[in-house]
């Protein structure tokens, strides 16, 4: 209770007093107010403590004494009493006793006088010290300026994200309760796409399929996730799943896309060719996947080798621009705000896979003074150490 | 910007409340040791100061706390070792879970005691209350500056995270909330008979008052130590998931060293206090159980040592932390080379008289406490040197320490028995004849029941049969049991003071406490086996089936399940559950154990990782394990009866057969 009480005793003073001196004076010297204002109270406390009272000087050394030998007395005679103690073994212990009080007189009278009383100069020295002591040591080591953030008042944005990743953990929480909720893993799928979590997308589709009629859409997805998750390699069962949903919607694009650059990477081109032109076929001549899908025909036809660019593009343009804009929102918020670990390594994972070496760089430079510690960075050490990116900083 | 809602300031003000607190502690110390001969004005100052300092340091810590509850990531302390998720408990919990935490419970305790002491030392004479006072400042000042220089908890971060890393699962547990600070309590309360003893040292004045004055302090701290110890031995079985109750892991012997000595200081503050002898001995273990108790709790940070306890290990701050250490422990026993010599001796007693047992005991603790000691430094001091790895495990503590035990065991029943100044141990054999039939029987008849698998347990059980029965001797003989008629014996019995039955319940909760180990030791059960649901296994009589596995969400984790059905073999049945934890946060996983107890016994149930289709299913009988921690409650439960009654009562020495006793101690 006496916890809660100073507890609460805390928000008080941050709650009356900041807003009335608030307004008059900037933060950090608020706090330095306060902070010489406890110091005074502190010094004035131990001044007053030695002020020239007479608090103990009537209690003699030998009052505890008395009393001790007064009770050890009485209790012998309890003991006679009581008939715990025969009368001679009364009679011993009382003549020990009056030994022991004796000693205990003779020792108290020998005992250290008083030199002289402690006097003002060095009082003041001492109470001068601890001022000094403080402010020294902490001017060196606090943030003055820096005030408190507890997680609920953090500006809006924060709150917000904040309250995103809140509903993603119940929604984890709940699907793992409760695994036949179709819309849990509905929402929660794309988000795990996007997070870089592809083998956990992979299974919120494979869950969405099972609960629901296969549409070529989703089989298409859970082939991408399948794919995102093989880090571009395709494997048999999303070729298997593309196929199936190729076949079962003449007119679905997305399914030929990614069959179409799947047999371009496996350099089967006369088969390439044939999946590109079926795809430029679905054209109507204005869509975003077109110049991807004409340039993968391109490629396939010159046996691989991409002949006006140095790189095939992996992604088409549409994909490159959400992804690009994915990446650098994730870039601007760890700016801003900082981030787990995990973030910076998709980060850094991220503009490597665009070929972006010196924004790699810099992003694991920055993402290096925010986690000095190797240990908390193995991961993303190994990613960019592999990729020939450097470690420089203050890395332990 | 300061008009921003709520407590903008507290973590800042916490910091320099901590600093300031350090200030204070710096000054009172060296005005302390300048000015003790000073009389009444510098015990006031010191007096408080020691109040300020309490004051100071408790507003630092619940700036932490405050931190903590609403999760301030722009404390480093909060990112690392908290997560907005976690339950309230454990994020006011995890302010101590971690390294930089735990010293400012550390040093809050420690002021804590101080300011006791100033508010209930007025009646101490002046020079001694200023010289305990400005040792307890030394030592703040001490642990103070090594937690702000190197381990500061009040580290900012800007930009502040949105989440933190999460608490060790494994301290995510209502133990972490009891377990450290009923243990540093027990460590840091022996600091007061550390100062007392320091005091007495520098003024070279020791005398009966001064260890009426420790016995309550040494008394109040070997409380704590003793339920500290008891709850993280529990903990341990229930949570580690291994089911061993004692692992002589290097920190657990690190606390139970402090206890072995502070046992040995509150027998030897007992007969100073009664006797006035035996003063060098309650100086030295005073010095040594908050020696110790240093060790204890800060071998565990210097880096050298590895184990459950370990937090970060950094070398800087291991040396810092060793270099305190020597200073303060190397200064102390300087002082008490220095000094010990002209304390004046106390009152003279034979050899055989409860002094002498007393100091047997003092002898056969204190050399259990070597055993120990040398069995948890010499594989790191090898280690360091020689770079050879060596394990000294429970076998050989089992058998160091048991073989020192023995004989402790088989002399404490004698003890109590014993008249002061000189005694006659064949009247007190005489009287233990009845409790030594009782253990012998229940032994027989125990062995007979049981069967005999390790030919020592029959040893054992004698043991402790013989500690428990013989614990009430005293009792039995004082209030003349069986030679007088009943109704005067049990008002003789009544009228017994009231340190007669502590001293008894104390020794038969050890008689406890050592037949909880040899049964658990000697018939415990175990069966590693899979299972499936629906399907059942038997073990020692009972039958355990395991009904249903799920997978369950929790606030910060994912738990699988397991539903089983413990049929006792009289037929009764219960309902239990184990399950598995995995931590969001950091994917850690924990076992909670499904523990049900019959009588004393205990079936002990631990759901180990899924395989393919199958699960794997550890289960333990354990007999009679739960005697351990009832002993070692009794203890404490004696420790607080005698604290609350502080009667005196005289021991009167027996009359002398032979004049000149030998001179001991």
């Amino acid at each position: 209770m006496g916890v809660l009480v100073i507890f609460r005793r805390i928000l008080v003073i941050d709650d009356l007093v900041l807003p009335c001196v608030g307004a008059k004076f900037p933060w950090p010297m608020i706090f330095w107010f306060i902070a010489i204002a406890v110091t005074i109270i502190a010094c004035a406390a131990l001044l007053y403590a030695a002020g020239s009272r007479t608090v103990n000087a009537a209690e003699p050394e030998l009052a505890d004494g008395n009393r001790h030998f007064g009770l050890m007395l009485a209790g012998i005679d309890v003991d006679l009493a009581a008939g715990k103690l025969s009368e001679p073994d009364a009679m011993a212990a009382k003549g020990e006793l009056a030994r022991e009080v004796m000693r205990f007189k003779a020792e108290a009278e020998q005992a250290t006088p008083v030199r002289h009383e402690l006097g003002r100069l060095p009082l003041l020295a001492g109470l001068g010290g601890i001022a000094a002591l403080a402010f020294a040591v902490y001017a060196g080591l606090g943030s003055p300026d820096l005030p408190a953030q507890p997680l609920a008042d953090r500006p809006q944005t924060v709150a917000q994200s904040l309250v995103l990743g809140d509903a993603f953990t119940r929604i984890e929480a709940a699907l793992a309760n409760n695994p036949d909720d179709l819309r849990g893993w509905t929402v929660i799928a794309p988000a795990y796409v996007q997070m870089g979590r592809f083998a956990d997308a992979v299974t919120a589709y494979r869950r969405i399929i099972a609960l629901s009629d296969e549409t070529v859409d989703l089989q298409t997805k859970l082939a991408e996730a399948l794919i995102l998750q093989a880090q571009g390699a395709s494997s048999p069962e999303a070729m298997t799943l593309l196929r199936s949903a190729a076949a079962s919607d003449p007119q679905h694009v997305l399914s030929r896309l990614y069959i179409a650059a799947e047999l371009t990477r496996q350099a089967d081109y006369p088969t390439a060719i044939a999946a590109w032109n079926d795809v430029l076929a679905l054209s109507r001549g204005d869509e975003p996947w077109l110049p991807a899908a004409q340039e993968g025909l391109v490629v396939a036809q010159n046996n691989g080798v991409a002949p006006t660019q140095d790189q095939a593009a992996p992604f088409s343009n549409q994909e490159s621009e959400m992804i690009g804009q994915m990446v650098s929102g994730l870039a601007t918020r760890l700016a801003d705000q900082g981030g787990t670990i995990e973030e910076w390594t998709q980060l850094v994972r991220a503009y490597l896979v665009f070929g972006d070496t010196e924004k790699a760089q810099s992003a694991f430079d920055t993402a290096v003074t925010a986690y000095p510690q190797a240990f908390d960075r193995s991961d993303l050490d190994r990613l960019a150490l592999d990729a020939g990116l450097t470690i420089k900083g203050n890395s332990l | 910007m300061a008009a921003r809602d709520g407590s903008t300031m507290s973590i800042e003000f916490g910091h320099f409340a901590l600093v300031l607190a350090f200030a204070i502690a710096t000054m009172a110390t060296i005005g302390g040791y300048l000015f003790w001969r000073s009389g009444a004005r510098i015990a006031l100052v010191l007096s408080q100061a020691a109040v300020l300092q309490f004051i100071l340091v408790a507003v630092a810590f619940l700036a932490l706390i405050q931190a903590f509850v609403t999760s301030d990531f722009s404390l480093l302390l909060v990112i690392n070792n908290s997560h907005s998720l976690k339950p309230l408990m454990f994020k006011i919990s995890g302010v101590w879970g971690n390294h930089e935490g735990s010293m400012v419970l550390w040093i809050f305790i420690l002021v804590a005691f101080g300011a006791m002491v100033a508010a209930f030392g007025r009646r101490l004479p002046n020079d001694l209350l200023t010289l305990v006072l400005a040792t307890q400042s030394l030592l703040t000042a001490a642990f103070a500056s090594f937690t702000i220089f190197t381990s500061n908890p009040f580290l900012r971060v800007f930009p502040a995270p949105l989440q933190g890393n999460d608490l060790n699962p494994v301290l995510q547990d209502v133990g972490l909330a009891i377990h450290p600070p009923l243990l540093y309590a027990g460590y840091i309360g022996f600091s007061i008979c550390f100062s007392f003893a320091i005091a007495a040292l520098i003024s070279g004045h020791i005398d009966q008052a001064w260890a009426r004055w420790v016995r309550p302090w040494a008394m109040l701290s070997w409380i704590f130590l003793t339920l500290g110890i008891t709850m993280g031995s529990y903990w341990a079985y229930y949570e580690l998931g291994w089911g061993g109750w004692w692992f002589w892991d290097p920190v657990e012997n690190a606390s139970f060293m402090p206890w072995l000595t502070g046992t040995a200081l509150l027998h030897s503050a007992l007969v100073m206090e009664k006797r006035n002898a035996l003063k060098i001995w309650t100086v030295f273990l005073s010095i040594i159980t908050f020696s110790l108790s240093l060790l204890g709790t800060f071998l565990v940070r210097s880096g050298i040592l590895t184990s459950v306890h370990t937090f970060v290990s950094d070398p800087s701050r291991g040396l810092v932390i060793l270099t305190l250490l020597a200073l303060i422990i190397g200064g102390a026993f300087f002082l008490f080379a220095l000094r010990a010599a002209s304390l004046r001796q106390g009152g003279l007693f034979a050899p055989v008289s409860r002094e002498g047992a007393l100091i047997l005991n003092n002898l056969f603790l204190a050399t259990a406490v070597g055993a120990v000691l040398v069995g948890t430094l010499y594989p790191l001091l090898l280690d360091a040197l020689t770079g050879i790895t060596i394990s000294v495990g429970a076998p050989f503590f089992n058998l160091t320490f048991g073989a020192l035990m023995a004989p402790l065991l088989l002399v404490l029943p004698f003890g109590p028995l014993l008249a002061w100044k000189r005694a006659d141990v064949v009247a007190a054999a005489q009287r233990l004849i009845g409790a030594a039939a009782l253990a012998v029987f229940f032994t027989i008849l125990i062995s007979a029941l049981r069967g005999v698998s390790i030919s020592l347990a029959p040893l054992g059980l004698l043991l402790g049969f013989w500690v428990a029965f013989g614990a009430f001797a005293e009792l039995v003989e004082r209030s003349g049991l069986g030679r007088l008629p009943l109704q005067q014996s049990w008002r003789r019995l009544v009228g017994l003071p009231r340190s007669a039955f502590t001293t008894a319940l104390a020794h038969f909760g050890i008689g406890l406490t050592v037949l909880g180990i040899v049964s658990t030791g000697a018939w415990q059960t175990e069966l590693v086996t899979t299972l499936n649901p629906g399907e059942s296994v038997e073990l020692s009589g009972f039958t355990i089936a395991f009904d249903s596995y799920e997978q369950v969400p929790g606030p910060n984790y994912t738990a699988d399940e397991g539903r089983f059905t413990v049929t006792a073999p009289d037929g009764g049945t219960r309902n239990t559950l184990a399950d598995r934890r995995i931590y969001v946060a950091n994917g850690m996983s924990t076992t909670e154990a499904a523990i049900e107890s019959y009588g004393f016994s205990q079936i002990y149930l631990q759901l180990g990782e899924p395989l393919e289709d199958t699960h794997v299913v550890r289960i333990w009988h354990k007999p009679y394990i739960t005697l351990i921690w009832i002993g070692a409650l009794l203890m404490a439960l004696a420790g607080i009866i005698s604290l609350i009654d502080r009667g005196v009562h005289i021991g009167a020495p027996r009359r002398a057969a032979r004049l000149n006793p030998e001179l001991a101690e």
